[in-house]
């Protein structure tokens, strides 16, 4: 269980081998590892998962994860936060080692908790997107989707722990799109209907603009999480040393 | 039995008194007047006070013996930092001239005493006892030597190395007693303190022999031996209770790296496995309904050490939503997503005045989200969201369901239970109500917004409340926010 190898993928007539991954197989579906150290989650969410989706493999630790996705070069990791092995560094850890390695990679958090240490690590190292694993699996499928497509995904949760990070709920705003350190009123009031449970599709209509562009803004907050020097964010990370 | 920090000397006579239930004026006369009887009482006092533990033994840095404990409560107090070294302290010992401890010993004592009464005015305990124990003996010291040049026939061949003895062990144990407490920064001062206080204790014993008449080699040996004895006496009590606190601190520590395997593993397994269960079996199962009450009370034991007793009120606003979500949750097929953002928010009680320097929550408010959310639950049902925004602009709170949702203006007019637990509710605090269509059109979402006390000027004139419907609702957030 721990490293997947060809009869992995032995089963999955879908597949086209083991070399060419990389290459983008598109039609295949979206090919996904799932990286967890409980089985019986695997087995649940690889059962849940959505029909276009294809999973590769799956891994129980950090170093197994590392090797996978390596070898397997998905275009989506289902990535627990909470993993045992390699430094101790968790899911963060399997991002830092294998994305490099990887540059079509996309990871997607997942965790049991909704603790703001686990959020900010695991986004600060380079994760698209965080959901809890109370999720259903069709939520997940469609998270792993909008990643895939290039997407950030943010749970209500996710949201309302950017709010709070930024400031943006006692008024601060940032004044030009290079600003790092705090949200754009746009920015916020897309975060505020997230936060309340509002799909992309709920928030472009309510504020009256395209659902690309409510995509574009959680991108650029996304962006501004894992690059912004603001003391709530890295007060954290340097409280759990992670940077 | 234990002795409690209130003390005069060592807390023995408040501790039998607290045990059995004599008055404590009673237990201290019987132990003058014991002491009185051939010293008996002060022997079993000294006794008790090595073998009874004290209060609170888990508290390292409450040290035991009264008078450092004094001193490190000066040291917090800025107003007593005169009395943050006693001369005591500072003088080092030097051998049996006694004149200058004297001195020393004395003068820190009213400084000690009259200190504390006055930022502290019910710790009566802070008499430095050890101070004037050390004056008594070295007085004593004196009137003996003036007594006998005087002609008076007092065997000072016994009394000067007693005394000198008593001194030393007094001065030992309290240096062991700051090494203790953590006060003295200087490890080295303070050991070179000790080191001339355990001399001294040597030396009084050696003298014993000295004076004595004709010495051969079995008094050496005997000497020698007192020696190695009265040193390891006087060190004894502070290795001992070293030892205990070691203990104390594994034990502590043993605890706390069990609770965390405890929390690790639950954790893993079994917060993982009521994950998949709820996943597996669909938001409206009674499966997965349990599987979340479980959960979420897993959650709040593991991460914040607390068991979520429902009995006391939730003081503040966002705990009181979460715990409401959780009431709710346990009787209806539905799922909370609460989201708080911003600064904590207490609940104020209904009697109590709107402050304007705190911004606190009226229960009015908590009553009418609980409506609001027992609305979503009874008629909607599924995944709701509760967000909760407490910022510049005041609080904000929305409940947003994707039931069949429902208008306000279709309700029959006899139907109470929005417009008079809702709407009217926030009204009388102040606030504003609005119930609209949710998100996309389906289902309904209701917003509660009380401004910020300082612009309060009685009537619900707020941005808020000029609109009722969602785009022109929006616009006015925007441009206030």
């Amino acid at each position: 269980m721990t490293t997947p190898d060809a009869s992995d993928e032995g089963v999955r007539p879908l597949e086209a081998g083991g070399t060419q991954h990389a290459q983008g197989l598109a039609s295949a579906g979206l090919r996904v590892l799932i990286v967890d150290d409980h089985s019986i989650f695997r087995s649940g969410l690889r059962a849940e998962l959505g029909a276009d989706i294809s999973v590769l493999g799956e891994a129980a630790t950090v170093d197994a994860a590392i090797i996978a996705v390596i070898e397997l070069q998905p275009r989506v990791v289902l990535l627990d936060v909470h993993l045992p092995g390699g430094r101790g560094g968790g899911g963060a850890e399997v991002i830092r080692e294998a994305a490099p390695r990887a540059q079509h990679t996309l990871f997607l958090a997942l965790s049991v908790s909704d603790a703001a240490d686990d959020v900010v690590s695991v986004i600060r190292a380079g994760a698209r997107g965080y959901i809890t694993k109370s999720a259903s699996g069709a939520e997940v499928s469609e998270a792993a989707r909008r990643v895939a497509d290039g997407d950030a995904v943010f749970s209500p949760r996710l949201a309302g722990f950017v709010l709070d990070a930024f400031g943006a709920v006692a008024g601060e705003t940032a004044e030009t799109t290079e600003e790092l350190d705090r949200l754009s009123a746009r920015e916020t009031e897309v975060m505020r209907l997230i936060a309340r449970g509002y799909s992309y599709k709920e928030v472009g209509s309510t504020l009256f603009i395209a659902a690309k562009t409510v995509e574009t803004h959680v991108s650029a907050v996304l962006r501004k999480l894992q690059l912004s020097s603001r003391h709530e964010l890295t007060a954290w990370a340097l409280e759990r040393k992670l940077l | 039995m234990i002795r409690p920090r209130l003390r005069l000397v060592g807390g023995v006579c408040a501790g039998f008194a607290d045990h059995t239930g004599v008055p404590l004026a009673t237990v201290r006369l019987a132990t003058v007047l014991l002491s009185l009887c051939g010293g008996f009482g002060a022997l079993l006092y000294g006794w008790l006070w090595l073998t009874v533990p004290s209060v609170d033994s888990r508290a390292a840095t409450e040290p035991l013996p009264k008078s450092s404990l004094a001193r490190s409560r000066a040291t917090s107090s800025s107003s007593a930092r005169e009395a943050r070294v006693p001369p005591t302290l500072t003088r080092p010992v030097d051998g049996p001239r006694t004149g200058a401890v004297d001195e020393a010993g004395l003068g820190s004592a009213p400084s000690d005493a009259t200190a504390y009464p006055r930022l502290d005015p019910d710790s009566a305990r802070t008499a430095p006892v050890t101070e004037i124990l050390l004056g008594l003996a070295l007085l004593a010291a004196g009137g003996a030597l003036v007594a006998s040049r005087l002609g008076a026939d007092i065997p000072l061949a016994v009394v000067v190395p007693a005394i000198v003895v008593l001194a030393g062990t007094a001065l030992a144990w309290r240096q062991f007693a700051d090494i203790r407490s953590g006060v003295a920064q200087q490890s080295s001062a303070l050991l070179v303190r000790i080191l001339g206080a355990l001399v001294l204790v040597a030396v009084g014993i050696l003298l014993f022999f000295v004076t004595g008449t004709n010495p051969n080699a079995w008094t050496v040996i005997l000497a020698a031996a007192s020696v190695l004895l009265g040193v390891a006496v006087v060190t004894a009590p502070w290795l001992l209770r070293l030892w205990s606190d070691l203990a104390d601190e594994r034990a502590a520590r043993a605890r706390e790296s069990e609770r965390a395997d405890i929390a690790a593993h639950l954790h893993d397994s079994v917060l993982q496995t009521l994950a998949l269960i709820q996943q597996k079996a669909g938001p409206h199962s009674e499966a997965a309904r349990l599987a979340r009450a479980q959960e979420r009370e897993l959650r709040e034991w593991l991460f914040t050490g607390t068991r979520g007793g429902g009995g006391e009120p939730a003081a503040d606003l966002a705990t009181a939503l979460r715990r409401i979500a959780g009431e709710i949750e346990e009787d209806f097929a539905v799922h909370f997503e609460v989201v708080t953002v911003g600064a904590g928010v207490s609940v104020r009680s209904a009697a109590a005045e709107p402050n304007a320097n705190t911004a606190d929550a009226p229960e009015s408010l908590v009553a009418a989200a609980r409506e609001a959310m027992l609305n979503a639950a009874r008629h909607a049902g599924g995944a709701v969201s509760v967000y909760l925004e407490t910022g510049a602009r005041g609080i904000e709170l929305s409940v947003t369901d994707r039931g069949p949702g429902f208008r306000l203006d279709q309700i029959p007019e006899d139907r109470l239970g929005v417009r008079e637990s809702i709407l009217g509710r926030m009204r009388r605090a102040g606030g504003t109500a609005d119930v609209r269509p949710g998100p996309g059109g389906s289902g309904t979402e209701i917003l509660l917004s009380l401004p910020a006390p300082a612009p309060f000027s009685g009537g619900p004139a707020t941005p808020a409340a000029a609109s009722s419907t969602a785009t022109d609702e929006h616009h006015t957030e925007t441009s206030v926010q």
